[in-house]
């Protein structure tokens, strides 16, 4: 089973309230635990965060932003057409040094997720986030349990 | 849910009370606040985070900045902290930097 959800963005900060509504339909559809749900909508946050700053540089720019779940996973899948930018070469092994690098929030996304990877494919940027399922969930519906992405 | 701020100062202490979600949008005002407030003669910060529900990498460097204009000898204690919130603090280590309280623990 696959269920998708996509929207578009034009970066800037205003996108952080529906990347987080994305996350509680994806947490519901994939029976995330509020622990898993509020980790992936922080990585989701600090990716597009990331876009908005330093792919576009403050000005305005497309952002997708699509996610899903499968049998074993919920993913979200982020594009922008800012020039090519890989986060995993500008995230520090362990934490930062100091937070005024601007890989703390790289950091802390790449942390709370269990799979990141990015490529870049006819002119845009993928990053794509994995968040494995519970053991225990069944396929489709929601549940308010599980829509708790810090709301 | 949009991000509430109140700040008190009384003889010192630094009181801050937080509620909604702290993010790249609300972190400039907070950190306007944060300048404003912390002075060289505050003794102590204490936030109150209970109501504090997200909290991005943002709203920790609002802290760290916190911590960084209040001066070393300056205990800050966060009150509350909500276990997504708290746990994202820990990740980065900054929690060795304060001191976490559970919830009631100050006035």
């Amino acid at each position: 089973m696959r269920n998708t959800d996509r929207f578009r963005l034009f970066g800037d900060h205003g996108m952080g309230a529906v990347v987080a509504d994305l996350v509680d339909t994806i947490a519901g559809m994939g029976r995330l635990s509020r622990r898993q749900a509020y980790r992936l909508r922080l990585a989701a946050d600090e990716i597009t965060t990331n876009i908005a700053e330093h792919g576009y540089h403050g000005r305005r720019g497309v952002v997708d932003i699509e996610g899903g779940v499968d049998d074993d996973w919920a993913w979200l899948h982020i594009q922008d057409n800012a020039p090519p930018f890989d986060p995993r070469g500008h995230c520090p092994g362990g934490v930062p040094e100091t937070m005024h690098e601007g890989g703390y929030g790289l950091f802390i996304a790449f942390t709370g997720i269990d799979h990141f990877a990015y490529d870049y494919f006819d002119g845009r940027n993928r990053n794509t986030l994995l968040v494995r399922r519970p053991a225990d969930a069944p396929d489709g519906g929601t549940d308010d349990r599980h829509r708790a992405a810090g709301r | 849910m949009s991000f509430q701020a109140t700040v008190q100062s009384a003889q010192g202490v630094v009181t801050f009370r937080l509620s909604g979600e702290l993010d790249s949008r609300s972190a400039p005002r907070f950190h306007e606040m944060i300048t404003q407030a912390v002075l060289p003669a505050a003794r102590r910060l204490v936030l109150q985070m209970a109501d504090l529900s997200y909290m991005s990498s943002a709203g920790l460097r609002c802290l760290v900045y916190a911590h960084q204009r209040a001066g070393s000898g300056v205990a800050i204690e966060l009150v509350g902290t909500r276990p997504e919130v708290a746990e994202t603090i820990r990740l980065t280590g900054f929690d060795r930097s304060l001191t976490m309280l559970e919830a009631g623990a100050r006035p």
